[in-house]
């Protein structure tokens, strides 16, 4: 019996689920081979309340959007989150730093009055989440990496240290002696560095490591150069909500 | 003459001491000098069996002196040691007489080897000249000098592009203002000057992520080995790279060969080149991995316009032969050789403290050393430090399955000790779950685990650790020098335990006779004393003793007489005390212990040539009669001698008849007062301080003496300052509660300073910055 | 007595929520409806406050599906306000960049989301069985454009190499060289996607509208240009508010746009509509033999207007690695310097035109933000086309009645994610 395997998304861009069939052929292929998709709203009509695997991808910002997680976790076997939003929060927790009516007012002007919104949260604030499939946008490599542990019943190997080692695998000069910051020092690996890589800096999109040392890491930021308010928007970006957690 | 006796010659302090303590601790008897023209002067006085001899000295060279040594004690056997081996200096060496020859960086225990065969091959006959003897075998390889030629930058740039040719060649590339091993596709990229690179060379033999088996699910399962043997050349190693390559090789290829390392290292030529810039981190000297003798296949020091290659194996001898014409070097080319390395060596910031041959051993004393804790407080658990490191291999094996679930490959990837989860197992714990056992754990493998295990350092001190860390924890060199620190104060406060020589007599007065006493004024004598063992006591003016009478005490007392007054001294007491009451009682005849001088004294040297100005109230006369004493003594050393004294009334005057003398000696301009009169006193009457107007003073060469009770030195400063008097002419000796007179038990401690130490003699300048004095 | 009651909670095979609703009784209306409930995200609000190096990357996403085109956009707006000129070498970049995203999107809409439908089954993993050929072309060409966008910023969704004033790391000309390759073979992958069309039954059914796009006299636009109209002389971009106004109706559920009529039309048959004359050879060419050419007033021909754009795209990325490969690459250095003041950008997404208009302070700190997507200015085209559709179709049987509702929204590729303005009302 193939797993049959379902995608879900709340409010996020979509892109994790786009990168989902960012597959070649073969890899597609063999996915198909593997496991039954039934239920996938971007790329297939075909909707089934059966299913096995449920793949979330986006945070919880609407009420209504509760009881619908909470339906799919009662259905699914193993509830995997998807991307930066349903793992951390996101970049839509940044609205949670307003108060919601004055967000509201911002955008919409009158109209307001006719939102449903909450502060955005991370899905494992509504319900228990098994597996983590990090980032922002995912790398199709990792989720398959999942997919593929989870098909052969064993642990993902999903780093649990910063992403500086794998930034000095991959041969980066650090951006700290380029004159730039990042809080890299602080953030789970398994990216590759890919920001880094391609000229840019870490924003923690995959949340912080387990025993983060962030008192080091602000105190490394403070003398570089920002002050204690930049350092507290650095972590904002993607770590909103668990910064607000703590 | 000793039969085991070994004089170390050698500029570098390091060296020096560690072979010192080294062959110290081995038994042998040994002296040092740190210059050719020190070791001269040492032999001269003394003999010794074997001389250690560096051939770079400052001032002359140690070959220099090999014939003078020759000629004084012929049976001085002389080692050369030498950081640069050449034929010329070894052929030098041997025919000035030296028997053997050893290239820096030396195991001392290799040295200690040769020292003691040396002397066991010499026998008890200390004066038979053995002739020299070949050089041993361990020692021949260190000194095989490896073919070296010349070939024009130039043509080092048509060999690199025909190997692009053949084969994947690798190396440095300058990149946004840092340095990185790359792809090389055309020989202009190289850049050879580079300071150090992001990553190591070593990552092309020992990869960041490598396929190591290849297999297939389920029952069958038969896992292929995948090894890459793709040719390759990695251009541009430093010498502390290639080191840290000798290291690995140690690791994947003594037991257990790694086919993966294997592969690639076998497949990899490696062209070196002399670090002549290098970066502000590194300490490779110290780690003795700045110069590479083994391990390359062709090894360039940048000359200018051309390189001198040393030939390091076959295959690079044979590279320049199928690609370059070469040149003999000539002398020109070998001093610049010289030139430029001995002036790379001196752009080291960063220095070990201690020989890194005591690393393992001092690790081993400061595993619990609250270092380790402390300073990891700020670390990441980033990796930085150990993914940038030439000498880290450790790693991790992951399977990746496809999709098809149907094969798979196992794959290496780099890890580190550093990383939370390194020594975490499956069942949770983590065996060095906190920051600072990874951290101590990383140095100590830097320092000791892999020197043990392997025989070759796990650091080379390239730095690159120090450059990435953020935290800026990283470099081993700090540890270890922050480790032989508290190390070295450990072992200096055993060093002064051991070597102390306790001045039994410290607390123990001498025995002095008291020969005559006088009574100066109702309350006050003067006792004179004699050592009994006829000693004098050897004092300065204004200096003071401990006088005791056993089972009442000991007390304190000014010298009341100048040095220049052989034979006995003296001092006045006043009677207000239990201590000064015995004494009081004292009859002629009588012994008592004396212990002193004590305190600085009058410093007579600094007043020579100025006008003298003595204030002296009451019995503050006692210290400065000392002084007046000298001065009268030595007359001639000094400009004009003014004594102004100070009594209550006039009974409480002291020594009047020698106020008497003064009064009447030309020499000398005596005032005195008393602050009230009798009714037969004709002199002044008034304070102290109202004689000093009376006196005409230059400021600039008048020097004030002011000794009385506290409350007369205000109103005499504020009466000097008005003759504009500076706070370094104005000089006070202070009275406080003294004990031991040597400086221990704080009794007389004015702020930080202790009086029976620094004082009791003070100018004014000096006790403006001690707010408790005045 | 014939009731249709029609309730598609949520239309699949788009990118983000929308919601069909027709009540229909006796051949009569009684509510029909396009409804977007996706999430508000904030957008706008979220980046006030934030340093400008940040800005396009929170701006990217807007749209995991069209990120390029928001980064653009941005990046844009951003230089705008500075006063910023890109080099000639990174405007090129830009371009191929965009070309990847396009490239990517319209291979995803017409041959994943779209095709499906006339090919009879429901959804791209049955088409795998029935047409592997076709997915397997699908997915070669997505990995191309995926791999050209990695090539020039690691990544397509949410680039990162492009940033404000350049690039911080420039492509590898072998790199690209290997990619041109490719796309040369692409153009033959597009032939067959052709002649797959060719067979496709495409409704007919006219609306005409006005059409919007950028149009740059220079070349067929996507990141430069003015905002030109079929209805009315085009005006500059920092003039977009007097083209888009914004407005709310009780009745709806997103922010409407209008211009010169009821609704207007972005995205490819807008483009197609107003700029066919400048596509390349090959695309112009593929418009004959599919036999569309401007002006087209039927909305179901949006997908064929891709195909021909995924032409356009195709030759113009061979184009562009041609120039860059002859002039060459070189690191350029960050020369931004922030300033106080306004700027607009506006960038050819694939759905259609987008603004984004950004006030910063004098340290590069935004102080007021707007973004308007392409699939907010069509939602109310979508619903004049509903309106328009369905009173000729309600003889139909249900069925198919609701499927052509379907196809018909689909064929405007709405990218609800975006969903800056959506609006989420409740219908008693």
């Amino acid at each position: 019996m193939k797993p049959k395997v379902a995608f879900f998304d709340f409010t996020s861009c979509e892109g994790c689920q786009l990168d989902v069939l960012n597959l070649t052929a073969e890899e597609l292929l063999d996915l198909l081979a593997a496991v039954d998709i039934v239920n996938f709203r971007e790329a297939i009509s075909n909707r089934s309340d059966d299913y096995d695997i449920a793949f979330i991808e986006g945070s919880i910002s609407r009420e209504a959007e509760i009881p619908r997680l909470q339906k799919i976790r009662a259905q699914a076997k193993v509830l995997v989150a998807l991307g930066a939003c349903a793992c951390i929060g996101g970049v839509n927790c940044l609205k949670n730093h307003l108060p919601m009516e004055q967000a509201l007012k911002m955008v919409y002007g009158d109209a307001a009055k006719n939102y449903d919104t909450i502060p955005a949260r991370p899905i494992n604030a509504v319900v228990p989440v098994d597996f983590y499939v990090r980032g922002c946008p995912i790398q199709t490599g990792e989720l398959v990496k999942v997919v593929k542990a989870l098909l052969l019943g064993k642990k993902p190997d999903i780093p649990n240290y910063p992403v500086c080692t794998e930034c000095k695998m991959a041969g980066n000069i650090c951006v700290f002696e380029l004159g730039k910051t990042c809080i890299g020092p602080v953030t789970r690996a398994g990216c590759n560095a890919i920001c880094v890589t391609g000229g840019r800096q870490c924003w923690g999109c995959r949340g912080l490591v387990d025993e983060p040392n962030k008192n080091s890491e602000e105190e490394i930021l403070k003398k570089h150069g920002l002050t204690p308010e930049q350092v507290v928007e650095k972590f904002k970006i993607y770590n909103t909500y668990v910064e607000a957690k703590k | 003459m000793k039969g085991n006796s070994v004089l170390i010659v050698d500029d570098e302090a390091i060296v020096r001491e560690s072979l010192r303590d080294w062959l110290a601790n081995a038994g042998y008897d040994v002296a040092t000098a740190e210059t050719a023209e020190e070791a001269l002067e040492t032999i001269t006085k003394r003999d010794f069996s074997v001389m250690v001899l560096d051939v770079r000295l400052p001032g002359q060279t140690g070959l220099s002196i090999l014939k003078e040594v020759k000629a004084q004690r012929p049976w001085i056997r002389s080692i050369i040691i030498t950081a640069y081996p050449s034929e010329e200096t070894t052929r030098e060496a041997t025919r000035l007489g030296a028997i053997d020859y050893m290239v820096k960086p030396l195991a001392p225990d290799d040295l200690e080897r040769l020292v003691r065969e040396t002397i066991e091959s010499v026998g008890k006959e200390p004066t038979v000249i053995t002739p020299p003897k070949a050089p041993r075998k361990a020692v021949a390889k260190a000194i095989e000098i490896k073919k070296s030629v010349v070939v024009s930058k130039q043509n080092f740039k048509s060999l690199v592009n025909n190997l692009i040719k053949t084969m994947d060649v690798y190396g440095v590339k300058a990149r946004q203002g840092k340095y990185v091993y790359d792809n090389i596709s055309n020989a202009n990229e190289l850049v050879l000057n580079y300071d150090v690179t992001v990553l190591p060379p070593t990552a092309y033999l020992f990869p960041p992520r490598e396929t190591i088996l290849k297999f297939k699910l389920g029952d069958t399962a038969k896992p292929e080995p995948v090894t890459n043997k793709t040719p390759r050349a990695i251009i541009g190693v430093h010498p502390y790279d290639i080191k840290a390559i000798e290291m690995l090789d140690e690791a994947f290829i003594t037991a257990n060969p790694d086919p993966n390392y294997i592969a690639r290292r076998q497949n990899s030529l490696i062209i070196g080149v002399d670090n002549l810039n290098p970066s502000p981190k590194s300490f490779a000297p110290s780690m003795g991995t700045h110069i590479a003798d083994n391990g390359f296949d062709l090894m360039l020091t940048d000359i200018g316009t051309k390189y001198m290659v040393t030939i390091g194996s076959k295959k690079g001898g044979d590279l320049l032969k199928k690609y370059v014409t070469v040149a003999e070097p000539t002398a020109d080319d070998i001093a610049k050789q010289k030139a430029v390395l001995d002036e790379a060596q001196t752009k080291y910031q960063l220095h070990l403290d201690v020989p890194r041959e005591r690393l393992p051993k001092l690790l081993e004393d400061s595993y619990d050393d609250v270092y380790w804790q402390s300073r990891s407080e700020t670390c990441l658990s980033c990796g930085s430090c150990v993914m940038v490191c030439p000498t880290c291999f450790c790693f991790d094996v992951q399977d990746d399955v496809a999709l098809n679930l149907k094969e798979g490959q196992r794959i290496r990837q780099w890890d580190g000790c550093m990383l939370v989860d390194f020594a975490k197992v499956a069942t949770g714990e983590n065996f060095r779950h906190d920051k600072a056992s990874r951290f101590r754990h990383r140095i100590y493998r830097k320092g000791k685990y892999v020197l043990e295990r392997y025989g070759r350092m796990g650091c080379v001190g390239c730095g690159r650790c120090a450059n990435a860390c953020l935290a800026e924890i990283a470099s081993p060199l700090e540890a270890f020098n922050a480790i032989a620190e508290s190390w070295q104060a450990k072992q200096a406060a055993q060093r002064i335990l051991r070597e102390a020589r306790p001045e039994s007599e410290l607390y123990a007065p001498r025995p002095a006779q008291l020969v005559r006493v006088e009574q100066l004024a109702a309350k006050e004598k003067v006792f004179e004393m004699k050592f009994l063992d006829g000693k004098e006591l050897g004092h300065q003016p204004g200096q003071f003793v401990s006088v005791s009478i056993m089972g009442i005490g000991e007390s304190p007392f000014g010298v009341a007489t100048s040095p220049t007054r052989k034979g006995s001294f003296e001092f006045a007491v006043r009677n207000v005390g239990s201590v000064t009451n015995a004494i009081h009682n004292l009859q002629k005849g009588a012994v008592v212990g004396i212990r002193g001088p004590f305190g600085n004294g009058f410093n007579v040297k600094a007043l020579e040539g100025k006008d003298i100005l003595f204030i002296a109230g009451g019995i503050g006369l006692f210290p400065v009669r000392s002084l007046i004493q000298y001065v009268m003594d030595n007359r001639k050393q000094f400009g004009r001698a003014i004594v102004l004294f100070g009594a209550r009334t006039p009974a409480e005057r002291l020594f009047v008849e020698e106020l008497a003398t003064w009064k009447n000696d030309p020499a000398l301009e005596f005032y005195e007062t008393v602050d009230r009169g009798t009714p037969d006193w004709t002199g002044n009457v008034g304070v102290i301080t109202t004689l000093i107007p009376k006196v005409q003073l230059d400021p600039r060469k008048t020097m004030a003496i002011v000794v009385g009770p506290p409350i007369m030195y205000r109103f005499v400063i504020v009466e000097l300052k008005k003759k504009d008097l500076p706070d370094e002419n104005i000089i006070m000796s202070l009275e406080r509660r003294m004990k031991c007179g040597v400086g221990k038990c704080g009794h007389c401690q004015i702020n930080g300073v202790y009086v029976c130490q620094e004082g009791p003699v003070f100018s004014l300048a000096q006790l403006r910055n001690l707010r408790e004095a005045v | 007595m014939t009731q249709v009651k029609i309730d598609v909670h949520y239309v699949t095979r788009i990118e983000g929520h929308g919601n069909l609703i027709l009540d229909a009784k006796d051949g009569k209306i009684e509510k029909l409806l396009w409804e977007v409930p996706e999430s508000p995200r904030f957008f706008e609000a979220m980046l006030v406050g934030r340093h400008y190096d940040d800005v396009h990357h929170i701006a990217s996403r807007i749209c995991g599906i069209c990120s390029i085109s928001h980064t653009t956009a941005s990046i844009q707006a951003t230089e705008a306000a500075f006063g910023i000129k890109p080099s000639e070498q990174t405007i090129l970049l830009r371009k191929l960049l965009f070309d990847a995203e396009m490239l990517e999107s319209h291979v995803l809409h017409t041959l994943f989301l779209i095709a499906p439908d006339f090919l009879g089954v429901d959804s791209v993993i049955p088409l795998a069985a029935t047409h592997p050929d076709v997915v397997v072309m699908a997915l070669r060409m997505k990995k191309l454009a995926y791999n050209l966008a990695e090539a020039l910023a690691q990544r397509k969704t949410h680039p990162l190499s492009c940033v404000v004033g350049g690039f911080t790391k420039v492509p590898d000309l072998n790199e690209l060289k290997a990619l041109k390759k490719r796309l040369v073979e692409c153009l033959k992958d597009l032939d067959v996607e052709t002649s797959i069309f060719k067979t496709l039954k495409i409704p007919d059914f006219i609306r005409q509208t006005e059409y919007i796009a950028l149009k740059d006299p220079k070349e067929y636009a996507w990141i430069s240009g003015q905002i030109a109209s079929s209805d009315a002389p085009a005006v500059p971009i920092d003039k977009y508010l007097g083209v888009t106004n914004e407005f709310c109706v009780p009745t709806s559920t997103a922010k409407y746009t209008k211009n010169k009529r009821d609704s207007y039309m972005v995205g490819a048959l807008a483009r197609f509509n107003l700029n066919s004359k400048q596509l390349s050879p090959r695309a112009k060419a593929v418009a004959k033999e599919l036999g569309i050419s401007a002006p087209c007033f039927n909305p179901y021909m949006i997908s064929v207007a891709q195909l021909v754009e995924t032409y356009h795209v195709v030759e113009d990325s061979i184009n562009l690695i041609d120039q860059l490969v002859e002039r060459g690459v070189k690191e350029e250095p960050d020369k931004v310097k922030p300033k106080a003041g306004r700027g607009v950008g506006a960038v050819e997404a694939p759905r259609g035109i987008l603004f984004h208009d950004y006030t910063y302070d004098a340290n590069g700190i935004i102080t007021k933000a707007n973004c308007i997507i392409p699939t907010n200015q069509n939602h109310n085209n979508i619903q004049k086309d509903l309106e328009a559709l369905v009173p000729k179709i309600l003889d139909k049987p249900q069925a198919e009645i609701q499927k052509m509702m379907e196809m018909l929204v689909r064929a405007y590729d709405p990218c609800v994610s975006c969903s800056t303005h959506a609006l989420t009302v409740t219908f008693k």
